[in-house]
């Protein structure tokens, strides 16, 4: 990768400091990505200084890199251009909370655990639990839309978000959907750019819905022979109960990962009314042998398949079919988990190659699924990336958001 | 975008012939007298078009596009018709593709929760033969007896239960559509979370202007073990409006809250004997749903919420039998309202959850200043407002004032914070009312959307974005040229 603008960059960054409040310049060692350094770093402390840095950049055609707790760089290709980084975290306001019509409004540079002590002192809470931890930004686990335990029990990013604003390269800001619960005025532009890594604009700000922080939740583990009985056990769990938040199988090692006992184990999360887990821990125990386990499972889990220093790997097949994945990369000697509901097989990868990867893409693909690379090494992304989807409606959209490629440059490829 | 080599040609009788050899002659309809049927759907707009074609498959839809490519014709696509926004009529003419031949079931995956239909299913039917696996996909608008899972993509429709559950879009894993240039193609899987842009979510709720859907994967729900319907009875709208969102501050979020007002009781009542009280404010049907304790212990806390809001009787039914009598007041609301009323206007407007007593004391206000009952029968949990203005068509001047005071409300709920459409679309209903929602800028970057997709007055001109080429020009004139006396609204 090389920076794009280098022989002017210097004499733009005086520009661009000269557009912005003072102060809003950042060391550009502190935002490296992939081991390449940005010409400048800006964290700008307000909206309309965003806007004149993303105008500014395009106009003298600079490739931008948002960033927020930079979590999830190593989502995605490697880029293809880093002249500027611009650091979100300036942008950290909840714009508008209203308890009783389970809505927030907050800036994309928020916490989420900033939000959701917010929230939590009105007893709700955002029902997203994404990888590593709640250090992330609202504006970066929208962009990479990645999903964790909670997936299929509760509503997903890309299920809460009401609406959006965003900063387009061309300097102004545009909204779709509005503050409120149910609506169908217009296309759903957020929902295009929840995952898009940025493709379509800066996001600034976006509405969700909240939800009531639960009475209670219980992590309860039991143990299995093999992954094909843990499999098979939690396909009956996930019918059994419907107060579940999480149900997860785990190979022995990422049982040990877990703090449990490392053997294939169903890892289930009931979370609700007390009375109503209550109930429902005692309806599993009579399937298999629940047994209560500490909650800070999930965040070792969390944690693991967050680190951007792993070769992480996300697929999705049917619930059903999940069992083939999961015992493949337990047998290679990773150390992976199904989400049953989402049909999400996660894996760390302990010796990653493009061939191994591959190899796992296809037999999910065969299995009627996809695979994602959640992290790895620059090198191995750029060989075994995914796909934009549809790659002429891609272009076709990010020729009139994005025409020079502004932000985020390459990371869905190299015409994208 | 494949071009036409030889250029668009007019000649109406080589398109008839050519749509024939594709999709066969039975399914090409042109005569006078058989387009007629489909110029209008549940509102009130009237316009017929050229043609009328009944693909059996993805490749008949895409064959009939491509004509329209090279004829140079509208596409409108159309399910069973019961839009409320004016969606479906083909107000430029062209070819009205019709999807309710594409009706089949194509799989229900029980182990997997997961469906895949044509888009002409119906919606109750899918919920019938879903029932037998304890199975049910959770969006249910009120018209679901009749309308299309296509129609519902379109419109990303809601429902009395979309409050826990969610509209349309939460619901749909993958489409495969067709293209404004013809090409078929797949949006989303069959499961979640696929690498790659969104272009399924940005598709649910595109009212037809982007391309039409010819398979539908569906995520499915279990059916909850237990389900508590209780009927609370209030003196006034007001209370009720209060026991909503004391119910949610109390950290209880039910599965439908539903709002029936004292003109809508009076008129449900007498026909439906669903046991609503005739001296009522208003009654709210509240469900809750889960295992048996926690619908025990959800329905205390609503109980509470509703006493202390000044409920005057609150009664609770748990068996199915007893339950679809309460509800059978709600679902045949509208239904009675056309009894009751030579003609009605039924609106959907949305508001923040606690803007509710508010704009519903707006609401009968603006309704008493223009002189005209109003029945309000809505989905109040999600703030969705649905006032039914009843007027006489044949007196002069009240359809144009009942217009008028159709967009003063739509106007109040855009002030109060909210939008003007919860649930059934802008269509070409709404289009100037998208003024009041959004910017310039917004709306130009929505007109890239449409562009990215394909010209925009190829797929169902004049809906959904103001302007347009040939396209009218603001609300009251769309609504008024096609309408006639004794009108529908």
């Amino acid at each position: 990768m090389t920076a794009s603008a280098s022989a002017d960059l210097g004499a733009l960054r005086d520009v661009l400091k000269a557009a912005v409040a003072p102060g809003s310049e950042r060391d550009v060692e502190r935002y490296d990505i992939d081991g390449a350094t940005p010409g400048a770093a800006f964290e700008p402390g307000n909206r309309e200084d965003l806007a004149t840095l993303v105008r500014l950049a395009d106009e003298h055609g600079l490739a931008v890199v948002p960033q927020g707790a930079r979590t999830s760089l190593a989502l995605g290709r490697p880029l293809a251009g880093y002249d500027l980084a611009v650091d979100l975290g300036g942008l950290r306001q909840t714009v508008e909370y209203v308890p009783d019509d389970l809505t927030v409004t907050v800036e994309a540079g928020r916490r989420l655990g900033a939000l959701q002590a917010e929230l939590r002192e009105h007893g709700q809470y955002l029902p997203i639990d994404v990888p590593p931890n709640d250090d992330v930004t609202i504006g970066g686990l929208l962009a990479t839309a990645r999903p964790g335990f909670w997936r299929g029990h509760l509503p997903a990013a890309r299920d809460l978000i009401l609406g959006i604003e965003v900063c387009l390269p061309t300097g102004g800001t545009v909204r779709s959907g509005g503050r409120v619960v149910k609506n169908v005025t217009g296309y759903d532009l957020h929902r295009l750019h929840t995952g898009a890594l940025g493709a379509f604009g800066v996001i600034v700000e976006a509405t969700f819905k909240v939800a009531p922080y639960p009475e209670a939740s219980r992590t309860l583990v039991a143990k299995a022979p093999n992954l094909e009985a843990a499999t098979a056990l939690a396909l009956r769990t996930w019918d059994a109960s419907p107060v579940l938040r999480a149900l997860t199988v785990l190979t022995s090692s990422a049982a040990r990962l877990a703090g449990l006992e490392a053997a294939p184990q169903v890892l289930v999360e009931l979370a609700g009314a007390k009375r109503a887990i209550d109930r429902s821990a005692t309806d599993l125990a009579s399937i298999a042998p629940f047994v209560d386990a500490p909650a800070g499972a999930w965040g070792a889990l969390r944690r693991a398949q967050g680190d951007s220093e792993r070769t992480v790997v996300r697929a999705g097949v049917a619930p059903t079919a999940t069992r083939t994945l999961l015992e493949r990369i337990d047998q290679a000697g990773g150390t992976g988990w199904t989400n049953i509901a989402p049909g999400a097989v996660v894996a760390i990868l302990p010796e990653p190659t493009a061939e191994a990867i591959e190899s796992l893409r296809s037999e999910a693909e065969r299995l009627g699924g996809f695979l994602q690379v959640e992290s790895a090494p620059a090198e191995l992304r750029r060989q075994v990336a995914p796909s934009p989807g549809d790659t002429v409606l891609v272009e076709a959209l990010r020729d009139r958001f994005d025409a020079k490629r502004t932000i985020n440059r390459g990371r869905w490829g190299a015409v994208l | 975008m494949p071009t036409n080599d030889t250029g668009p040609t007019n000649d109406p009788g080589s398109l008839i012939r050519e749509l024939q050899e594709a999709l066969g002659a039975s399914n090409v309809l042109h005569e006078p007298e058989d387009l007629v049927v489909y110029e209008y759907d549940a509102t009130i707009e009237r316009s017929l078009p050229d043609v009328v074609v009944f693909p059996a498959t993805a490749e008949d839809v895409a064959a009939a596009v491509r004509l329209a490519v090279k004829y140079d014709l509208p596409v409108v696509p159309r399910g069973s018709g019961t839009g409320l926004s004016g969606g479906a009529v083909p107000i430029k003419g062209g070819i009205l593709i019709v999807m309710t031949r594409m009706n089949r079931i194509l799989e229900i995956d029980a182990d997997n929760r997961v469906a895949v239909v044509q888009p002409g299913v119906i919606n109750l039917h899918l919920q019938n033969a879903l029932a037998e696996y304890g199975l049910l996909y959770a969006p249910d608008p009120s018209s679901q007896r009749v309308c299309t899972i296509g129609g519902n993509i379109a419109n990303n429709s809601g429902g009395p239960h979309t409050l826990a559950h969610g509209s349309t879009v939460n619901h749909i894993l993958g489409l495969e559509v067709v293209l404004p240039d013809g090409r078929i193609v797949r949006l989303g899987g069959r499961v979640p979370d696929a690498p790659g842009v969104d272009l399924r979510g940005l598709f649910v709720g595109s009212e037809g202007t982007l391309g039409i859907v010819t398979e539908a994967t569906l995520r499915l729900v279990r059916q909850a073990p237990a389900t508590r319907t209780l009927l609370a009875i209030f003196d006034s709208v007001a209370a009720a409006s209060e026991a909503v969102s004391t119910v949610i501050r109390r950290g209880v979020i039910p599965v439908a809250m539903e709002m029936l007002d004292q003109e809508i009781i009076r008129i449900v009542e007498p026909r439906i004997h669903a046991g609503y009280p005739l001296d009522a404010g208003a009654v709210l049907l509240i469900e809750v749903e889960g295992v048996p304790d926690g619908v025990a212990a959800d329905s205390a806390v609503v109980e509470q919420a509703c006493r202390d809001t000044g409920a005057r009787e609150v009664r609770s039914a748990d068996e199915a039998e007893e339950r679809e009598r309460l509800w059978e007041g709600r679902k045949a609301a509208i239904g009675a309202i056309g009894g009751a009323a030579p003609a009605f206007y039924l609106l959907d407007g949305v508001v923040p959850r606690t803007k509710l007593p508010e704009v519903m004391t707006q609401v009968l206000e603006l309704c008493r200043e223009y002189g005209f009952a109003c029945g309000n029968v809505f989905h109040a949990g999600d703030g969705n407002l649905h006032p039914n203005i009843m007027f006489d068509p044949t007196i002069p001047g009240a359809t144009e004032r009942v217009l008028e005071l159709g967009g003063a409300i739509m106007r109040a709920c855009v002030d109060a914070g909210g939008s003007v459409t919860g649930e059934h679309g802008i269509g070409l209903e709404k289009r100037s009312y998208m003024e009041w929602v959004f910017s310039e800028a917004d709306l130009d970057a929505q007109r890239s959307v449409r562009e990215a997709f394909g010209p925009a007055d190829r797929f169902n001109p004049c809906k959904v974005l103001p302007g347009g080429h040939g396209c009218a020009s603001g609300h009251a004139s769309e609504v008024m040229q096609h309408l006639g006396a004794g009108s529908y609204v």
